[in-house]
């Protein structure tokens, strides 16, 4: 995919978010007016109206640079090709994302502790730690301190 | 008036408040030692732990994490050529090859010393400064905070990403985010899709440390961030000479450390510029200014001393935007207003009359952090030289299990996780595709104002909007603001067309 189709596909998926906004979320879960002061869905509308505007200028610069290049060159140049930096890498998203988000129901499951040491466990693993003693040391130390902090120093219902 | 000031100087002095302004540089210089983590990051980590401290003790802790994040960034710098934050990237030209020659200790020292000079000169600036300003500040009504608002983020927008567009969405987008939760007029829940949990608004803390720590956290795992102990390979030489700054070398460099902190302070009071901004604007033109430019990037002091006292000088800088009009100068300061709402102030001109004790204190604080700061520097040097050797494997899993636990300490809310998580997989897809944070973050924190001062104007003039028209500052603001919208957008079709 070139940077251009990137681009427009994100601009895109922006203009039809804002007007699904407009049309259906920002009714149907603001307050009506209450004949008073101004409208609870003025900011949205505005907000989500210069979304809106701004991603179909966008678009449109980008259709007519499109157009022009089309018409002097009709390869796209290497250089609009997306840099590999900006390149999503889902796999490895969500390998750090889904420990994360079961950690909470984890703890609410086994406790604080076990399963903060069993996140920290996997986490190490996750980021090239091999070496078990130290990752050992690692999750009960920090899992066990922040514990003591939190508990009994700042009083914290745990989850 | 004397009483307040006096007053809030003791309140600055009280041991409790010093423990924390010190433990806020130590956490500052070791956060900002570490490659990758930032002050900001620092920042939005220890909102929470905030949460336990007085509204002094907390200001002060932060102010002190901050300051300490700006010389920390130049130790991996000097002894890396890995600066820790951005700011510290022109402080390497010069420290790394000093390091090179066995010279490091003295390149730190150098760092450390300029560092505490631009830090010192923007708080006495913001001192003399603030006051008058907000005085002057308390004049605009709310057409004028709107039409501010307004330019502020559209600056913001503007230089912090390559694409007005992209940074002008962004900044939106975090005016929607701020608008869920209770409408201010008729205190009814809106876009909380039926959620109760979002009835009370998003706080601060959940966006800060997804967007700011834990996106970043995962973009840096990426790139895979494996140098297992990055072995410091710097010798420190025992000479004297090559160890410490003498009085004369410093006193050699006072025009370059004015110069470089003068910039500093006017960079860090312009929303949107930013600490990188300065010490890469100081350090060019110190060079410029040298009878000997080439040597500039060998290991040359002037270099250092610019760089790092421009990037320290905008911390008081970014300070009095925040102070004088509520509106912050970089992503450190929007934080701090966090944490000042968080404690029940809101800043801005009214806080010299409402909290004028706690302002005093806080200044208070900023002089406690310098010296601070100066003492942790030159007592830790060596230690803290240690934390960049620190494993990733081990740091970044540490720094992923505080970013949630974190979250959840702010009100003990498992939802809060989740928001937090939300906003880091947004930031992740916003990084990627060059759509600046930092706007939106920005755009969040200053939405209830905007709001507010919309819903005034709106209100007051009987929804007439063209009140504006009798009021000629607000009118120049909205000028300036359509002028740099059209400017830019017109440059962005300009070149997109010519490519």
């Amino acid at each position: 995919m070139t940077l251009r189709q990137r681009d427009n596909l994100i601009y895109g998926g922006i203009a039809l978010g804002s007007v699904a906004f407009l049309v259906w979320v920002i009714p149907a879960y603001t307050p009506p007016y209450p004949g008073y002061g101004v409208s609870a869905s003025l900011l949205p509308n505005v907000t989500v109206g210069i979304i809106l505007a701004l991603s179909v200028l966008a678009l449109i610069r980008n259709i007519l640079s499109y157009v022009l290049i089309k018409k002097n060159k009709p390869e796209e140049s290497p250089s609009a090709v997306a840099n590999p930096g900006d390149k999503v890498y889902l796999w490895h998203l969500a390998r750090f994302m889904i420990p994360c988000v079961l950690l909470m129901p984890a703890m609410k499951w086994a406790g604080f502790i076990p399963a903060g040491i069993a996140f920290m466990l996997l986490i190490q693993f996750l980021c090239g730690q091999r070496k078990p003693v130290t990752m050992v040391l690692v999750a009960v130390g920090l899992v066990g301190a922040l514990f003591a902090v939190m508990r009994y120093g700042l009083g914290v219902p745990m989850p | 008036m004397l009483e307040v000031i006096i007053a809030g100087f003791i309140d600055a002095l009280h041991p409790l408040s010093l423990l924390f302004v010190l433990l806020g540089v130590i956490a500052g210089v070791i956060a900002g030692a570490i490659p990758g983590i930032n002050g900001p990051m620092a920042i939005a980590l220890c909102i929470p732990l905030s949460y336990y401290m007085s509204p002094v003790a907390a200001i002060g802790f932060l102010v002190g994490l901050n300051k300490g994040a700006f010389f920390g960034g130049s130790i991996s710098g000097v002894l890396l050529n890995t600066p820790g934050t951005p700011e510290a990237a022109a402080t390497t030209w010069d420290g790394y090859p000093l390091a090179l020659q066995g010279r490091g200790e003295k390149a730190l020292r150098m760092a450390l010393y300029a560092s505490v000079t631009g830090d010192a000169f923007s708080t006495i600036v913001l001192i003399l400064v603030a006051a008058p300003l907000a005085t002057v500040a308390l004049y605009m009504g709310p057409p004028e905070i709107f039409a501010l608002i307004c330019l502020a983020m559209t600056i913001i927008a503007g230089l912090g990403t390559q694409s007005i567009l992209r940074g002008l969405i962004a900044a939106a987008l975090g005016v929607l985010v701020g608008s869920i939760g209770m409408e201010p007029v008729s205190a009814l829940p809106r876009l909380t899709f039926d959620l109760y949990q979002l009835e009370r608004g998003i706080s601060l803390v959940p966006i800060g440390i997804g967007m700011l720590a834990f996106s970043e956290l995962i973009i840096q795992l990426e790139r895979r961030v494996k140098q297992n102990g990055s072995e410091c390979a710097i010798s420190f030489s025992s000479k004297p000479e090559d160890r410490f700054i003498s009085w004369k070398e410093y006193r050699g460099l006072t025009k370059t450390l004015l110069r470089a902190s003068i910039a500093g302070t006017v960079v860090g009071a312009l929303p949107g510029l930013g600490a990188p901004v300065a010490s890469f604007f100081a350090y060019d033109q110190e060079k410029k200014r040298s009878k000997t430019p080439e040597a500039f990037g060998t290991g040359k002091l002037e270099g250092i001393a610019a760089s790092e006292s421009a990037n320290s000088a905008v911390v008081g800088g970014s300070l009095i935007p925040l102070f004088t009009l509520g509106i912050p100068g970089n992503v450190a300061a929007a934080l701090l207003i966090g944490a000042f709402v968080i404690h029940g102030m809101i800043p801005g001109p009214l806080m010299f009359e409402q909290n004028a004790q706690l302002i005093y204190a806080v200044y208070g604080s900023l002089i406690i952090a310098n010296i601070f700061l100066l003492g942790v520097g030159r007592v830790g040097l060596k230690s803290f030289c240690k934390v960049v050797q620190m494993p990733a494997a081990i740091l970044y899993p540490m720094i992923i299990f505080t970013c949630i636990v974190g979250s959840y300490l702010a009100e003990y809310s498992v939802f809060d996780v989740s928001l937090m998580l939300f906003f880091a997989f947004i930031a992740y897809f916003m990084k990627k595709f060059d759509f600046n944070h930092i706007c939106f973050i920005i755009g969040f924190i200053l939405a209830p104002i905007w709001e507010t001062s919309l819903q005034q104007v709106i209100i007051s003039s009987q929804n007439n909007l063209f009140m504006f028209f009798t009021r000629p500052v607000a009118i120049i603001l909205m000028a300036i603001t359509f002028y740099v919208v059209i400017k830019s957008i017109r440059g962005s079709f300009k070149k997109a067309l010519t490519v």
